[in-house]
């Protein structure tokens, strides 16, 4: 019965799929110079028609893609750990999938259709240009069909059973080797190199490491079954790259000539300048949707809970996705402001109508969500904090970082150019800008906040980690993981943070287009660089001379000095003298704060490994108050997902390809925030019911599983 | 992701309240739709304080002030930079109507006192009409005091604007405090008016690209072989005028270089009698010796005696094949706009 409507799903999926594939073998070739020819369906706005698709499609697929991303690592950790826990809690997130894989694949076919019938030059002239992604789209589809459920429904049939046979093992760890070895190459761009940076970088850490890992780890019959999941992820990433190319394409078209001909083949369309900052952006956005969808799920179900056991297994499982999330949106920020650095350099126009055209006020609305986020994620750890006999402790330090969070939060929102009135502007003397709050509005300031708001949530995890640890635990008594770990992580830091310094210590003005003297800038940023490399190594000498919280806390001031303090206020010196280096402090702020993460959670999982305890951690422990903010953060995260698609998309304002073809239709105004604002909500709420929707109808099906069982 | 796992904090089986899993639910959705009643609020409050819903232009636009206004506060998107008195709210670009101490007089008015400033700089006479128009066509010309050179190019995409609609907009903003001169923009205009006009027709037939941002990438990837009024090399033809060749013609000489090679740059293939290829321009030729330089500058003498075969090479040439892969969309039309606009000195003085 229940593999019969998962059987259904599948042929939605495969019929949806196969549907897209006529439909772009039937297109008939159209060029951009054509006029435009637009349909509408039973009277309704065609573009919000579109938009509502888009949405669902988008929504359903972010959460397929995130889910397999974070359920693969969960089994992983259990397998290595032995904890059939973990594996049981990365099943049930994967059981989460099914259903909502075919209404991924039923939207996206939906999508299809309304784009053929309602706007058929352009999809025309699309399908002519992308015809072999498309296919290539089609077909990873139904890899990644294949893979997702062997995966589901393989978990059992794959769980046990003895090692391989040394030979195979020793084959199947050759080809991985080999794979890893190519991605390094390619990396490091002994071959590949006509390929954009960014690009080599993703398919290396998405695609070709992983498979080999993949293939490194296949000993047994778990591990091929984790390498299925890890070909999920693959075929999922792979189709989702695939169509970013698309979206790029219309907002920075590359490889066409004025009149829209493909000029030199195929790849230069496919590998446009927004192709991977979106797919990069878009990645971890699943990821962090992923996890809080999942979120919500354990949250109505901790809220439901009848049974103490059902309450401790859903604040768990509540805690690990909120976990994820988190993990998701440190980067997140920066991923965002690498988007819109290529924004800016692809179109000013469009990068000014981004921030302060169309879409500043849009944009200040996307700062409160996002601050929102944080201050959310930080309320929920701190709510988890009661779960946790002992962490009393550090209750004290909560009204310090809420200060931090509040204060960074405001900062963030605040737009250099306010947004007022005419009349206000007069009021203000017609000064063109406030003469206090215009410093918080500039990047600078906006880049040392968001460093402060992650150092803080990150502040925030780390106490939530010591929580009910009494003491810390002899690191030179912790045999050679601890010697090997701390400084393999102290030397990912150093070099993470030292390469780039060796960078700026040996730039030239020049290559920024600056005059010579401006060279100076680039070495104090570099020397700075420099000191937080050597503070890395006294944190690691300190971690392994058991002085290892001095070392944390010499190595997280010297950070937080560095990338807010110091940079925060040096910003706007290199701004004002040397603009286009601006972009390399915002790069060298970031790896000083990822490495400072790394290097000092390595210390702490050392420092606190087998401490003693106050007491057990006391799951189910937790406010419903708690849960609500989980669900409150999936709300949010959902809205802000359709808030930046509108923005993304909106920038191209009357273009359907940004040069190449104008959308003439009677809807090429750029919609206001109030329509905005009704078309996420609309998009929100169906998604939120069909999820529901899906999650109780996966219930049902596992309860009847369970009981046949 | 720590390594706590749950243990429930009462004994196994204890049951705790819950309620039913449908009230649950609810509660939640009525929770979601507070959070979305609040977002679509802060939808609904901003947009009616920044002046409503847009709609998309339609037809053509007549060239006057009030074309010139809709092209202003609509397609021409001169409100994301530019402020109108008290109308608008942007604050990146000069506010062009008469606003507080920094602007005492609207751009009608404040055009004249700025052609004055132009004629005495350029020693060209300029009317209020040539300073709007310049300012528009070519706006890092004069960049006003305190403001960046960072005016985007509208007939360029993504704004595109047709030169009918840039007329327009200099009328509105000739409107702006005095009388608009519809002649000075259609009929009659002044030298300078109808050279920027004449730069804006011929960048937006050359697919609308930015010719300053063209000079850039002409800067970046041409001037090292080209000669393009006296500057730059000598490897691929002088450039100079190339802009009375048709768009076609520069659109192959670009994408397609070895289609339309013109005489006297060749591509020659030779190969020496140790078997070495060189190809390359042959840029000397004596009885006793050839020379070819190479794409890269390098020239090689070989003697005749020892060249083993000399031929042209018709399907290739020295200038790369591929700069289709290299430019952008945008790099080509920029560059294509600014080759376009590149006319003789003659006819420019014209």
């Amino acid at each position: 019965m229940i593999l019969r409507a998962h059987l259904k799903g599948i042929l939605v999926g495969a019929a949806a799929a196969m549907a897209v594939v006529v439909v772009f073998a039937i297109a008939s070739p159209a060029f951009a110079q054509d006029a435009n020819v637009y349909r509408q369906f039973l009277g309704i706005d065609s573009r919000k028609l579109i938009w509502f698709l888009a949405q669902m499609h988008l929504f359903f697929g972010a959460f397929v893609l995130g889910v397999p991303l974070f359920a693969v690592i969960i089994e992983i950790v259990g397998w290595r750990n032995g904890d059939q826990r973990f594996d049981k809690l990365a099943y049930e997130f994967t059981s989460l999938l099914s259903v909502a894989y075919a209404t991924t694949a039923a939207f996206g076919g939906l999508l299809a259709f309304a784009l053929f019938t309602l706007y058929p030059t352009f999809m025309g002239y699309m399908a002519g240009l992308f015809k072999d992604v498309m296919f290539m789209y089609a077909l990873l589809f139904f890899a990644e069909t294949f893979c997702l459920y062997l995966y589901y429904y393989g978990w059992h049939w794959l769980s046990a059973g003895r090692p391989f046979p040394m030979l195979v093992r020793r084959f199947f760890q050759a080809i991985g080797l080999a794979m890893v070895v190519a991605g390094a190459a390619f990396f490091f761009g002994l071959f590949g190199l006509e390929m954009r940076g960014d690009t080599r970088a993703f398919i290396t850490f998405l695609y070709i490491l992983p498979t080999g890992i993949g293939f490194l780890l296949i000993k047994d019959r778990k591990s091929v079954h984790i390498f299925i999941g890890i070909m999920l992820n693959v075929a999922g990433t792979g189709i989702m790259m695939l169509a970013n190319s698309w979206a790029g394409f219309m907002m920075s078209p590359a490889g066409v000539n004025e009149a829209g001909e493909a000029t030199a083949g195929l790849w230069p369309i496919f590998e446009n300048i927004l192709a991977t900052p979106i797919a990069i952006h878009r990645m971890l956005g699943n990821l962090a949707f992923g996890g809080l969808v999942a979120g919500s799920y354990a949250a109505v179900k901790f809220i439901g809970a009848k049974t103490a056991e059902e309450k401790a297994h859903y604040d768990w499982m509540g805690y690990i996705a909120n976990f994820v999330a988190i993990a998701a949106l440190i980067p997140l920020p920066f991923a965002g402001y690498y988007l819109g650095r290529e924004v800016y350099s692809t179109s000013a126009v469009m990068g000014n109508n981004m921030m302060g055209g169309d879409f500043s006020w849009t944009f200040i609305i996307q700062a409160i969500l996002v601050g929102s986020l944080f201050l959310i994620s930080n309320y929920y750890l701190w709510s988890g904090m009661t779960r946790i006999p002992g962490a009393e402790r550090y209750y004290k330090y909560i009204k310090f970082i809420l200060f931090a969070l509040i204060v960074s939060f405001a900062v963030w929102l605040t737009p250099h150019n306010l947004p007022l009135s005419g009349q206000e502007v007069g009021e203000m003397g017609g000064s063109q800008y406030h003469p206090t709050l215009k410093y918080l509005g500039l990047m600078p300031a906006k880049n040392a906040v968001v460093n402060l708001i992650i150092l803080a949530t990150f502040f925030s995890f780390i106490l939530y980690r010591r929580g009910n640890r009494v003491d810390v635990v002899s690191i030179r008594n912790q045999g050679m993981a601890a010697k090997v770990v701390i400084p393999l992580a102290g030397l990912a830091a150093i070099a993470m943070v030292g390469q780039y310094a060796y960078g700026l210590l040996t730039m030239e003005a020049a290559e920024l287009d600056l005059p010579a003297d401006r060279t100076q800038y680039f070495r104090t940023v570099g020397y700075l660089l420099v000191f937080e490399c050597a503070m890395g190594v006294v944190a690691v000498v300190l971690a392994l001379r058991d002085m290892g919280r001095i070392g944390q806390a010499i190595y997280l001031a010297s950070t937080a000095f560095s990338v807010v303090l110091f940079l925060g206020v040096y910003g706007f010196v290199v701004m004002e003298q040397a603009s286009p280096f601006l972009r390399n402090v915002a790069v060298a702020q970031f790896l000083q704060l990822i490495s400072c993460l790394i290097l000092v959670t390595a210390i702490d999982i050392f420092l606190f490994r087998n401490a003693k305890e106050v007491g057990k951690l006391q799951w189910g422990r937790m406010s419903i108050r708690s849960q609500y903010a989980l669900l409150l953060l999936t709300f949010v995260i959902t809205m802000n997902m359709g808030l930046m698609g509108f923005i993304r998309s909106g920038l191209r304002t009357d273009w359907h390809i940004v040069g190449i073809m104008r959308d003439t239709s009677q809807w090429a105004a750029t919609p206001s925030n109030h329509t905005m604002t009704q078309m996420v909500s609309l998009s929100v709420l169906v998604f939120m019911i069909g999820i529901a929707f899906m999650f109780w109808l996966g219930t049902v099906a596992n309860a009847k599983s369970e009981d046949a069982e | 992701m720590t390594d706590q796992r749950p243990v429930p904090i009462d004994s196994p089986g204890d049951t705790v309240s819950g309620g039913s899993m449908a009230g649950v639910v609810a509660k939640v959705f009525i929770f979601l739709l507070v959070v979305l009643g609040a977002f679509q609020w802060v939808g609904y409050s901003i947009t009616d304080m920044t002046g409503g819903e847009k709609k998309a232009s339609t037809g053509k636009v007549e060239i006057g002030p009030e074309g010139g206004e809709q092209i202003f506060w609509g397609k021409g998107r001169c409100y994301t930079c530019h402020s109108l008195g008290g109308r608008g709210s942007a604050v990146r670009g000069p506010n062009l109507g008469q606003f507080g101490e920094k602007f005492p007089e609207p751009i009608g008015v404040r055009a004249i006192t700025r052609a004055k400033e132009r004629s005495e700089k350029t020693g060209e006479e300029y009317t209020r009409t040539d300073y709007i128009a310049e300012s528009i066509a070519k706006p890092g010309a004069y960049v006003v005091k305190g403001y960046k050179n960072e005016m985007a190019v509208v007939y360029a995409p993504p704004i595109s604007l047709k030169l009918d609609e840039i007329k327009a907009v200099v009328t509105y903003l000739q409107s702006q405090g005095g009388d608009f001169d519809l002649a000075a923009v259609t009929e009659e205009p002044g030298e300078i008016t109808e050279r920027y006009f004449g730069l804006i027709a011929a960048s937006s037939a050359a697919g609308g690209g930015d010719p300053a941002a063209g000079e850039e990438v002409y800067d970046d990837n041409c001037s090292e072989c080209h000669m393009l009024n006296e500057e730059g090399g000598e490897i691929g033809p002088d450039l100079t005028g190339i802009g009375t060749k048709t768009l076609k013609f520069l659109a192959d000489a670009i994408l397609e270089p070895a289609k339309s090679i013109p005489p006297g740059f060749e591509t020659y293939e030779l190969i020496d009698k140790e078997g070495r290829k060189h190809i390359g321009l042959k840029t000397d030729e004596t009885a006793e010796e050839v020379t070819i330089t190479k794409a890269t500058g390098d020239e090689v003498t070989v003697a005749k005696s020892d060249i083993k075969t000399l031929i042209i090479d018709k399907n290739s040439s020295v200038m790369p094949a591929d700069l289709n892969e290299a430019l952008t969309v945008k790099d080509y039309q920029d560059l294509l706009s600014y080759l376009v606009t590149q006319k003789p000195k003659s006819e420019e003085a014209k």
